[in-house]
């Protein structure tokens, strides 16, 4: 590890993609080569366990991990990485659910981990074999709602949900839900997007009428379900995959969605995101190891390996999710405008005002229903 | 109806089946990430999309599953479309129905059912996984071979019996009357139905997304797990590259068969 | 004349009648096989779970209890149903309308034909995502040729095609199109054209002649294709999802979001249960009459 780590450089995402080809094909000439000279580089523990071996079977959202992380990771372990991607936490529960086995991760979100639990669909995770995420995990991702005791799962990546509006389309500064609203359903009607997902949804017009996100009460849910049904004639499209280029695009003005998604509209055209000052969601996803994981020894180690805080950084510059390292250890290492980045690694006065998604089963079918409607109407 | 206005007509259906494939073709060339903004003129992704085997993998599975199945659906369809007319109304109805059926099926409904009769399955076996290559291909045989009888049907209830009966009343067996006398009326058709089935098939997302295991991915899938970001440009290359293989290899194809007929029709003529 | 028409009738009635060569009835038995075991086992799973109960989050728990069906009846539902029958004809009568006439052109008068059948194919081994996204492009209020139309005073300047229901339809007939033509096709090759203008040097029009000759001939053809779209449309949700901005729930959509969104699959199981029982009696029916039809009318 005598070179300076190509990943402390400086790429915007064009780039990025250039070099991380550049580098397979450097891998490829080296072959195996590469491997034996940097077992020793044993920053980890996963070279520390001999016994591991095969595949690993990594099911996961596409496009949500470095491509370099993989190679990185074959090059220390000796073990390839098997790749299948869902398109949503639903498919991924479906699937699971049915009878699908094999995977060794997976990577739902906190509300469906909690779920998936709830389905007996995850294994119990052995934290003493994540020495290096016992280290560097920020504490404050430890014991969230949606799995207390940290049994069945370990963070991955988290965010927020707000709404990202495009400044040189709408004249003045949007800060709430109450101006989201407003504005959509009068200057920006019919150019406004929402996630095509019911908890955030739902949420945002709970939030706006003072709730908590994740009320079960009747009589608030109907209170935000005469605001959805206000807002739907005004509203161009239900998306939770095109948003991001429609706004990029002007199509869409504005859009209710994750930082991730509004980070990147932000470094392409002028566009603010927005933590609206009611309170949101903050969402974690997790890595999680499926029953009837092949090769749950392999799952560890990619775990314990993803929380270094090189790979951590590679992670976050690829996909502009916030990680959830201690954020001191990734000073240094990673692109400092990613970690200056309000809304990558939002401050703790937004996250403060934040709530994960941990509504119950009555809480669930209630928004199913005001969903259909809304949908329907 | 003049043939011109027909002929007129037929172009611009052409024109509009081939107006997206223009688009896609296009935007594989754009140098940008972002699909809907041109970013200059680059052939990058090409190389991009030839090199990443989660692209080309899974358009192998893809390919052979698709393969395979037109060819188990045609197998299936012709020899039930053959039996159907002839059976009493007892036996021809609940059969009737049993095809319909696997066509009204939403394939959502089929996928998740399938999927886990399949767990079932598996676990009476003793084995911990039986999902993967075959489990696609049967689920996808399943509602191509009814394409396949629904297609072949049309046309073989409308051919009339007098030529195979001509073939029998001059000693040919049904085996040697099936193949000189009835396949080659049918061809057509099950051409038109192996098509279908094969297009289907390659093209197949919900039911193979829920029947596949892990490490089976097809192209639709690979295509659609990445719909959280849109379609990519090396997807879009991707596209373009099949579409240009196929175009290609079907005008060649064509001419090649079109110089051979022509010799035959030469050599008869002779 | 209609002497010499009506000559022409019986040969023709015995040639539909006949329903075709003989063959034996075991050649059904390995498709009937096929479906027996990957079918109907299957669809057992799902009448067991239309009868069961979701508990908690996702749970299922095997009882007998009518429930599901029952919640059914809720005409929030109601609407989704009627609003995707409408999709259903509406979408199989235009793409009948722009899929016979060119069916009709390769049959009687191409040249290529089988080149020309391969060039409807081929644009969907594309995938369908990807063909569905280039509409997205070329529907969009932004793409060339609108703004030329715009800029010509051709179409007016708010016109918005994208996220309506006009952008649903034209992605259904795209998509739609070779389910259509190709059966089409199959049964209007077997034409005996020279039948047509026999009719037609027989005193009968054009359109007499199509509706006399041609028409009873490709009605299995149009039967067919008819169906191998109306049927799919029925539980289509990935065109209005995308070419329609997802604004609109339709059958396909609700199955589907019970089985994944809301983890729901007892309840998503009994109106698969239903749709399935619906339309397989609605396609019995219309077949045996479809069939009836050919046979003795014309």
């Amino acid at each position: 590890m005598s070179e300076r780590p190509i990943w402390e450089r400086r790429y915007d995402r064009r780039g990025f993609v250039a070099v991380s080809a550049m580098t397979a094909f450097l891998a490829a000439c080296g072959g195996s080569t590469t491997a034996e000279e940097e077992p020793g580089g044993g920053t980890t523990t996963a070279t520390d366990q001999p016994q591991l071996t095969g595949e690993l079977f990594y099911y996961n959202w596409a496009d949500y991990v470095n491509p370099e992380t993989y190679d990185r990771f074959t090059q220390e372990t000796g073990v390839t990485v098997k790749k299948d991607f869902y398109p949503s936490n639903e498919d991924l529960q479906a699937k699971l659910q049915a009878g699908a086995r094999g995977y060794d991760i997976v990577v739902p979100t906190g509300y469906m981990t909690k779920i998936l639990v709830e389905g007996n669909l995850l294994q119990e995770i052995d934290w003493s074999r994540l020495p290096t995420v016992e280290a560097n995990i920020d504490p404050k991702f430890r014991g969230l709602p949606y799995d207390p005791d940290d049994r069945y799962s370990v963070p991955k990546d988290w965010g927020t949900t707000g709404f990202v509006y495009r400044t040189d389309l709408f004249d003045g500064t949007l800060t709430s839900w109450a101006d989201f609203y407003e504005a959509a359903m009068g200057p920006l009607s019919k150019k406004v997007t929402v996630l095509d997902s019911y908890p955030e949804v739902i949420g945002s017009a709970l939030k706006k009428n003072g709730f908590s996100y994740n009320s079960e009460d009747e009589g608030e849910l109907e209170i935000a379900k005469g605001d959805l049904l206000a807002l739907k004639p005004h509203i161009l499209a239900i998306t939770s995959s095109e948003y991001r280029q429609m706004v990029i695009a002007g199509r869409a003005a504005m859009a209710l969605g994750w930082n991730g998604d509004g980070a990147l509209v932000v470094a392409e055209k002028p566009a603010e995101y927005v933590v609206p000052e009611e309170g949101s969601e903050f969402w974690v996803d997790t890595y999680a190891i499926p029953v009837g994981a092949n090769n749950p020894d392999a799952a560890y180690a990619w775990i314990d390996f993803a929380y270094q805080p090189e790979i951590g950084a590679l992670e976050t510059e690829y996909h502009n999710y916030g990680s959830t390292l201690q954020k001191a250890l990734l000073e240094g290492v990673i692109d400092p405008d990613v970690l200056a980045n309000e809304d990558v690694f939002p401050s703790d006065e937004v996250v403060a005002k934040l709530e994960p998604n941990n509504y119950g089963p009555e809480g669930d079918s209630l928004r199913q229903r005001i969903w259909t409607e809304f949908k329907s109407a | 109806m003049g043939r011109r206005l027909l002929g007129a007509w037929s172009l611009l259906v052409y024109v509009f089946l081939y107006a997206p494939i223009a688009v896609v073709v296009f935007f594989a060339f754009n140098g940008g990430r972002q699909v809907l903004n041109w970013d200059g003129f680059s052939t990058k992704w090409f190389g991009e999309a030839l090199s990443d085997p989660t692209i080309t993998g899974p358009f192998r599975t893809s390919l052979l599953i698709a393969l395979v199945n037109a060819l188990i659906a045609c197998v299936l369809g012709t020899a039930l479309a053959m039996a159907i007319p002839k059976m009493r109304t007892w036996v021809r109805n609940p059969v009737d129905a049993l095809v319909y059926m696997t066509l009204v099926t939403p394939e959502i409904v089929f996928g998740i059912s399938a999927l886990i009769f399949f767990v079932q399955i598996g676990n009476w076996l003793g084995l911990s996984s039986i999902l993967g290559f075959w489990t696609v291909l049967i689920a996808h045989v399943v509602f191509n071979a009814s394409v396949v009888a629904l297609v072949v049907r049309a046309r073989f209830v409308g051919m009339g019996q007098t030529l195979e009966e001509a073939s029998y009343d001059l000693g040919a067996g049904p085996i040697s009357t099936f193949r000189q006398v009835t396949l080659p009326r049918l061809a057509p058709a099950v051409l038109a139905g192996g098509l279908l089935a094969f297009t289907f098939s390659f093209d197949d997302f919900i039911t193979s997304f829920f029947v596949a295991g892990a490490g089976t991915t097809t192209l639709p899938l690979r295509i659609f797990s990445s719909l959280r970001f849109g379609v990519s440009p090396i997807v879009n290359a991707a596209a373009a590259m099949i579409l240009v293989l196929t175009l290609t290899a079907i005008v060649v194809a064509y001419l090649v068969l079109r110089r051979t007929e022509r010799k035959e029709l030469a050599w008869q003529s002779r | 004349m209609a002497v010499e028409v009506a000559r022409l009738e019986p040969r023709r009635r015995r040639f539909s009648a006949a329903g075709g060569p003989r063959y034996p009835g075991w050649l059904a038995l390995p498709a009937v096989g096929w479906y027996l075991l990957f079918f109907v086992g299957p669809l057992a799973i799902l009448a067991l779970f239309s009868v069961a109960e979701r508990v908690g989050f996702s749970t299922v728990v095997y009882t007998f209890n009518l429930d599901n069906f029952a919640d059914l009846w809720d005409p929030l539902y109601g609407k989704v149903f009627l609003r995707t029958l409408q999709l259903a004809v509406v979408g199989t009568v235009a793409t009948l309308l722009v899929g016979f006439p060119l069916a009709y052109y390769l049959a009687r008068y191409a040249t290529r034909k089988t080149l020309l059948l391969l060039l409807i194919v081929i644009p969907f081994w594309t995938s369908f995502l990807i063909r569905t996204y280039a509409w997205l492009i070329i529907l969009a209020p932004d793409f060339p040729l609108f703004r030329a139309l715009r800029w010509a005073g051709i179409v007016p300047s708010d016109l918005q095609i994208l996220y309506t229901e006009k952008a649903v339809y034209i992605g259904v007939i795209y998509n739609y199109l070779p389910l259509m033509v190709l059966p089409l096709y199959a049964a209007l090759e077997r034409m005996d054209w020279s039948l047509v203008d026999a009719a037609q040097d027989l005193g009968d029009n054009a359109w007499q002649a199509f509706r006399r000759v041609t028409l009873p001939l490709v009605l299995p053809g149009v039967l067919a294709g008819s169906l191998l779209t109306f049927i799919p449309l029925t539980g289509e949700y990935l065109v209005p999802v995308i070419l329609g901005g997802d604004l609109t729930v339709y059958a396909g959509n609700l199955i589907g979001s019970q089985f994944v969104t809301s983890r729901d699959w007892p309840f998503g199981a009994a109106i698969a249960m239903v749709v399935v029982g619906a339309m397989t009696v609605a396609v019995l029916l219309y077949a045996r009459l479809a069939r009836r039809e050919e046979q003795f009318g014309g």
